[in-house]
């Protein structure tokens, strides 16, 4: 048996940026922001197939390179980033304009289940610009929705203007049938919707427990306030799903960087089961 | 098997000189220390000189080494990439079987998964190695503990033993064996693998210290770290000892921790460095925004020694990282090089 990597997927991408080109940004909230971007060898960009949940690596030329989540559904997306600047590379990313050329590798990681989780209702928890990786499930799961059960958004940021995907909200908002409750910490002027923290959402939603799963991303303090309600809720420890980040210097595990536990976030992760999570034994 | 006198065992380096780059023990003038790196004059070659002072892991895995360049050109908006090929294969002669343990630890690791890496795959390809089996062991080995010496098993194109007043050269690959017939080397008898054999056991016999007195241990050791039955106090403890320096790791034969580092240089291009990064550094795992979730030093310090001591590493070693050369033990300032490490966690087991 062999256990070298055997893909279609554009291989040339694992260990050489591939150009790409900025086609258009979008101011999402404070410091964030989308860059909508075009591979430029029109043979690689055929083959890039990605799964939702899955990561890459993003060089800004005369920087260097980051680790970054793919926020695009893996059918009839525009494929894009959206990045906050906090380091030296993502304030050097926002900087570029649209014309400007970034290189990508990969796409990585072990992405969302999604065949599996077909026939099942679906919870995603998300705080803050936790909704970057959750989104490109969402889309997916929405794109194919006979597919599923219930279908229930819970989403939380500090203030209406620290609510990431404004234009996709609006959209999800209008989606019969698709359960949403967008929630802020507290109360604004000229909000209309929910109030108070994402875990205090869960009992008000009445969410499902049997034949489901939950996807969980935010902050770790949001995290685990929100892996606790679900949990008594009901729900068992691998039905709950979530997606970690690491420092990660080459995506292919061989830096060593993202060790978490025995597991390398890069080629184990970055989903993880909140079973899983449990057994590594370390911060998350 | 073949033989060859000791006094003409340069023949060998001198023909590996002329089509590879030769790689070999000598001791450096100035520091009185043992190096093993590029030779120009394969005379220099010192094969009863004690286990060099770092690995020759640089060989294959430089301690800093340019992967690929690029160019972005911000008016125009292209970009070019090059990849940095070194051309000429290489050749080490005169290695120790703990750093040809520890190499092909690194073999499995950067070829043997799902990704291969093509820089590390660049240096390795078409490495001729000649291997020289210790016979009598240094203070601080401990090969003997880890399954990784004294003689080399496997690995090698040639195998240096020295017996009497002659090497015996055995030939592990057609490559070696091709190059012992070319130098037309004297046929050993059958009697010689029986003369190895001896050697090799009295090498064994000659450990001191810690190798006889933990030979089992290890594996125990081995064991608990494996199942992860260890309090968080044996860590600490450790961890209290850390200097935080990372000396551990860059003498260390199988670590292969790196980071990658974009300079720009005044040309216009770019460099992508890959330099030796160690896990016991504060930095290590911080990311952008100084979100740290390994902050406590016990916390990076145990993630080392399951690298070295533990079967879980066995997916991507085929084998627990240490090879029992005992240069961290040399370098550690703290005290806590494996050795050490191993007996705290004896103490805490029979307690």
């Amino acid at each position: 048996m062999s256990d070298k990597h055997e893909c279609d997927n554009a291989c040339k991408v694992v260990t050489m940026p591939q150009p790409a080109t900025i086609v258009e940004i979008k101011d999402e909230i404070v410091d964030v922001k989308t860059f909508y971007l075009d591979i430029d060898d029109k043979e690689i960009a055929g083959k890039f197939k990605i799964k939702s949940g899955q990561f890459i690596m993003c060089t800004v030329y005369g920087a260097g390179e980051f680790a970054v989540s793919l926020p695009p559904s893996p059918e009839n997306d525009r494929f894009h980033i959206s990045v906050r600047q906090v380091g030296k590379v993502t304030r050097a990313l926002h900087k570029l304009q649209v014309g400007d050329k970034v290189g990508i590798r990969g796409p990585f990681g072990n992405g969302f289940p999604f065949e599996d989780i077909k026939g099942k209702n679906v919870i995603y928890v998300a705080g803050g610009i936790g909704l970057i990786p959750l989104r490109s499930s969402i889309v997916h799961v929405l794109q194919n929705r006979k597919d599923f059960g219930r279908i229930i958004l819970i989403y939380g940021a500090r203030s209406p203007k620290d609510l990431m995907y404004q234009y996709n909200i609006d959209e999800w908002l209008k989606i019969d049938g698709f359960e949403t409750y967008i929630t802020i910490d507290s109360p604004a002027e000229g909000w209309k919707g929910e109030t108070g923290f994402v875990h205090n959402m869960i009992p008000k939603a009445n969410v499902p427990v049997d034949n489901t799963v939950a996807f969980v991303c935010g902050p770790p303090v949001m995290f685990n306030s929100v892996i606790k309600v679900l949990m008594d809720q009901g729900l068992s420890d691998d039905s709950i799903i979530s997606t970690l980040e690491r420092h990660m210097k080459c995506g292919i595990g061989k830096c060593q960087h993202c060790a978490i536990g025995r597991t390398l976030v890069c080629t184990d992760g970055p989903v993880y089961t909140y079973r899983q999570i449990k057994t590594l034994g370390e911060q998350i | 098997m073949y033989l060859i006198k000791k006094s003409e065992v340069g023949k060998i380096a001198k023909a590996l000189a002329a089509d590879y780059q030769l790689y070999g023990p000598y001791v450096d003038g100035d520091s009185g220390q043992v190096m093993f790196d590029r030779v120009d004059d394969p005379g220099v070659i010192d094969l009863s000189a004690a286990i060099p002072a770092i690995p020759p892991k640089n060989v294959v895995f430089p301690q800093m080494e340019c992967v690929y360049k690029y160019k972005y050109d911000r008016q125009k908006k292209s970009v070019e990439t090059t990849m940095v090929n070194s051309v000429k294969p290489k050749a080490l002669f005169g290695l120790r079987s703990c750093d040809l343990t520890g190499m092909r630890v690194l073999d499995r690791f950067f070829m043997g998964q799902e990704f291969v890496d093509e820089f590390y795959l660049n240096n390795r390809k078409r490495m001729f190695i000649v291997t020289n089996t210790c016979v009598t062991p240094f203070a601080q080995c401990f090969c003997a503990c880890t399954d990784s010496g004294p003689a080399a098993k496997e690995g090698y194109d040639l195998n240096l033993t020295e017996i009497g007043d002659s090497y015996l050269v055995e030939a592990g690959s057609d490559r070696g064996k091709e190059l012992a017939e070319k130098l037309g080397l004297e046929k050993a008898d059958d009697g010689y693998a029986a003369k190895k054999k001896a050697v090799v056991d009295k090498a064994l016999d000659s450990f001191t210290g810690f190798a006889t007195e933990n030979k089992a241990w290890v594996s125990r050791v081995t064991n608990r770290v494996t199942t992860g039955f260890i309090k968080d106090e044996v860590w600490e403890y450790i961890g209290d000892q850390c200097f935080e320096c990372g000396a551990c790791t860059f003498v260390c034969p199988s670590c292969s921790c790196f980071n990658i580092e974009d300079v720009n240089q005044a040309d216009g291009t770019t460099e992508r460095l890959r330099s030796w990064d160690s896990c016991s550094y504060e930095g290590y795992s911080k990311m952008a925004g100084d979100h740290n979730p390994r902050k406590p030093v016990e916390d990076r310090r145990n993630k080392r020694f399951f690298c070295k001591l533990s079967y879980s590493q066995s997916k991507k070693y085929l084998r627990p990282g240490c090879v029992g050369c005992g240069r961290c033990a040399w370098v550690c300032p703290g005290n806590i090089g494996l050795p050490n490490v191993v007996t705290y966690i004896r103490r805490e087991i029979t307690k």
